[in-house]
């Protein structure tokens, strides 16, 4: 019974990862035979700026995306969790842009930030306001990219905090309403705790998924201006498939995860010890 | 969350299954060709001319693939690696050297002569830039040249006379009568053009014109070629875009920009995420453009007919002149059909399918005495296309050859954005392009 499932984790995950690791030794040019080159890759990235300041670059999107994402995602989860009127179609809403094309999207809201012709910056106009070159100004780029992409997947992380207050006791709220305890306190000393199981696993899949970040970036801004928007998987692309240094952004693949894995390991052994499943 | 795996590891899954090559003997059932293009105003005259193949030949089908030319390069190298590329594909001079050298295409040197194909129909440098070290690696598609396409209505309401349009003139200290022509053309929100001195740049309705490329090649090579400028040492050679007449009509490209206030801003135009020329010309956000040959359809499907014309191009200090181009047919060497593949081509490199696109106004023929044919089409629509032909001859240089295309079209695109917006010096820019370029 197992057999076929392991056939496609073999064919599709584990063959390709050790591909990658393998052909991270190697100069491949995609069109003729890999050479092998031994540590030659990694010693480059030394002196690589580029993959470097993509590297910060990823840092700095992680920043931007995961907090901002995670404490709008908790809010509407909370908001949502109350008895208001409509509150399925409110639920449905908010997933929207999760259920859309990422590439579809980045389209339309790159005609929104088109500094010239752009809804936001007429928009703006009306009140006075000079809205900037938000795509081509190295300042902006990456803090539009970060918010068009909270803006799609908060309603999708909003789900697993809603199915995680769901599964909190009432009566432990109903013994903190007899102790005369106010929202504030129960939120953080019985919301907040056993919401760790659902925060742990938010955390860390959109923390992976933040450092894989592509198509947005490839759509709108496809790196620039400057590179300032090429995050690590995008360097990745750019060096394979625009430069055909496909060994040495095997190379960065590697890098990044090692990155992903190290901070993951960290995260679980962060919640590892914080968290009870057993609410009983 | 974000669904996408990394893009190297998604080519290595594909590149995996690689070398299930197959093996069946070669019966003579129906086969299927994979053909990959990427202009989508094209695709009517491919079509066409397949339907006419498919006469002589209804057991051969073939299936069109087409990519935008900003992922196309990318897919057809994953298609290599995979060893699953399409049997023929169009193939672009900046990208044959590369293949040749790495062995993805197939020679057609000995099918060319056992089937008496006669190359002296083509035009010689066209025919001779498909060939490396003695074979002949595709039949001409097509030749490409720029020339200025412009809206009558704008010249008509800044009253300036058609007539007068073939012979601007620009030079890099106070533009000469090409700026002064965009300058008119470039019209305020208040009615003011950009040559008043209440012209409000921030408000800006209609610009003299629109540039935008991914390789240069319709917007700073223009320029640089009419300012003696050669890209490169010589075919082959290093690039030499650091050169002073280079940085010259670099540094003219960046003030049509930001000191004359005429061309689209580069924050809406740069490339790969901005929109091409026509995008601006079509709806009347632009007056004018150096375009391709090649978007003639594109402004005749956007277009009333009778309001838009072509002109050369203007002059530059070393005179008029542009870039010129072309494509091929070409066979993948890995293809399991290299008979029909070829078939397929040498039809597409023939009179009578090339005589079908130009009868559709489609692309300038690789074969030279059908040029009269694709003139005559246009006059048809009211169009004088001559403006290419004109631009053929001159100072024009033929495309940039070199091995290191790659490195230099993302360092340029790189780089050039950024002077394009007002925040890089040409000659730092160019500098550093040349120091990537040049690199390998």
């Amino acid at each position: 019974m197992l057999a076929p499932s392991i056939l496609g984790f073999a064919v599709f995950l584990i063959a390709p990862i050790v591909i990658v690791v393998l052909l991270s030794f190697y100069d491949w040019n995609l069109l003729s035979d890999p050479e092998f080159i031994g540590l030659e890759n990694y010693r480059e990235l030394a002196g690589d700026e580029r993959a470097l300041q993509s590297i910060g670059n990823t840092f700095y999107y992680v920043l931007l995306n995961i907090p901002a994402q995670t404490v709008l995602a908790l809010l509407l989860a909370l908001a949502l969790n109350a008895k208001i009127k409509a509150r399925n179609a409110f639920r449905v809403i908010y997933v929207l842009p999760w259920m859309a094309m990422p590439v579809a999207l980045g389209v339309i809201w790159r005609w929104v930030f088109d500094p010239q012709f752009g809804a936001l910056n007429r928009f703006l106009d009306l009140f006075g306001i000079d809205g900037a070159a938000w795509l081509t100004d190295s300042t902006w780029a990456m803090p539009v990219i970060a918010s068009v992409n909270v803006w799609q997947y908060t309603g999708y992380t909003m789900l697993f905090f809603l199915a995680g207050l769901q599964a909190i006791p009432a009566q432990l709220y109903e013994a903190a309403d007899v102790d005369g305890a106010s929202p504030l306190h129960r939120f953080f000393t019985i919301t907040l705790p056993l919401l760790r199981p659902a925060m742990l696993f938010v955390l860390i899949t959109s923390v992976i998924g933040s450092f894989q970040v592509f198509d947005t970036i490839h759509v709108m801004t496809a790196g620039g201006p400057a590179g300032s928007t090429a995050t690590l998987n995008y360097q990745i692309y750019l060096e394979s498939f625009t430069q055909r240094n496909a060994g040495y952004a095997s190379m960065l693949a590697v890098v990044l995860f090692a990155i992903i894995a190290l901070i993951t390991l960290a995260q679980a052994a962060f919640f590892r010890k914080r968290t009870t499943y057993d609410f009983s | 969350m974000n669904k996408t795996r990394t893009a190297a590891l998604a080519a290595l899954a594909l590149a995996l299954p690689a070398g299930l090559a197959a093996c069946g003997g070669d019966d003579d059932g129906p086969v299927t060709l994979r053909y990959a293009f990427w202009d989508d105003n094209q695709r009517p005259a491919l079509e066409a001319m397949i339907k006419a193949f498919n006469e002589e030949h209804p057991d051969i089908e073939v299936e069109l693939e087409q990519n935008p030319w900003e992922d196309y390069w990318a897919g057809l190298d994953s298609q290599f690696a995979a060893e699953e590329a399409p049997d023929v594909f169009w193939n672009h001079v900046s990208r044959f050297p590369t293949y040749a050298s790495n062995g993805v295409l197939l020679p057609i040197t000995d099918d060319i002569e056992a089937d008496g194909v006669d190359p002296s129909i083509y035009p010689e440098n066209l025919y001779n830039s498909w060939q490396y070290e003695d074979e002949q690696y595709g039949l001409p598609k097509d030749w490409d040249s720029i020339a200025l396409v412009y809206r009558l209505d704008a010249l008509e309401a800044a009253g300036i006379d058609p007539a007068t349009v073939n012979d601007l003139e620009w030079n890099p200290v106070d533009g000469g009568t090409y700026v002064e022509f965009l300058r008119k053309l470039t019209v305020d929100g208040n009615g003011n053009n950009a040559l008043s001195p209440d012209f409000d740049p921030e408000n800006v309705v209609q610009y003299g014109t629109a540039m935008s490329s991914n390789t240069g090649q319709t917007d700073w090579w223009n320029y640089a070629v009419q300012n003696g400028c050669s890209l490169q040492t010589e075919p082959w050679g290093d690039y030499a875009i650091d050169a002073p007449e280079c940085v010259e009509a670099i540094q003219f490209t960046a003030d049509l920009y930001n000191k004359w206030h005429v061309a689209v801003p580069a924050e809406s135009t740069n490339q790969p995420n901005g929109g091409v020329p026509g995008d601006y010309v079509v709806p009347g956000q632009a007056a004018t453009t150096l375009d391709g040959s090649w978007m003639l359809s594109f402004y005749r499907d956007g277009l009333e007919p009778g309001s838009w014309a072509v002109a050369d191009n203007p002059s530059g200090p070393v005179g008029s002149g542009t870039v010129i181009n072309g494509l091929s047919n070409a066979i993948y060497a890995g293809t399991e059909h290299p008979d029909e593949a070829w078939e397929l081509v040498k039809f597409l490199g023939s009179e009578e399918a090339q005589s079908i696109a130009t009868g559709m106004g489609s692309v300038w023929p690789g074969i030279s005495s059908l040029n009269q044919g694709f003139a005559d089409y246009w006059a048809g629509e009211g169009i004088d296309v001559t403006g290419f032909q004109t631009a053929a001859e001159g100072t024009t240089t033929g495309y940039p050859l070199s091995m290191n295309d790659a490195a230099f079209g993302t360092a340029a695109m790189d780089e050039f954005n950024q002077v394009w917006l007002g925040q890089k010096d040409a000659q730092a820019a160019a500098e550093a392009v040349v120091a990537i370029a040049n690199a390998e």
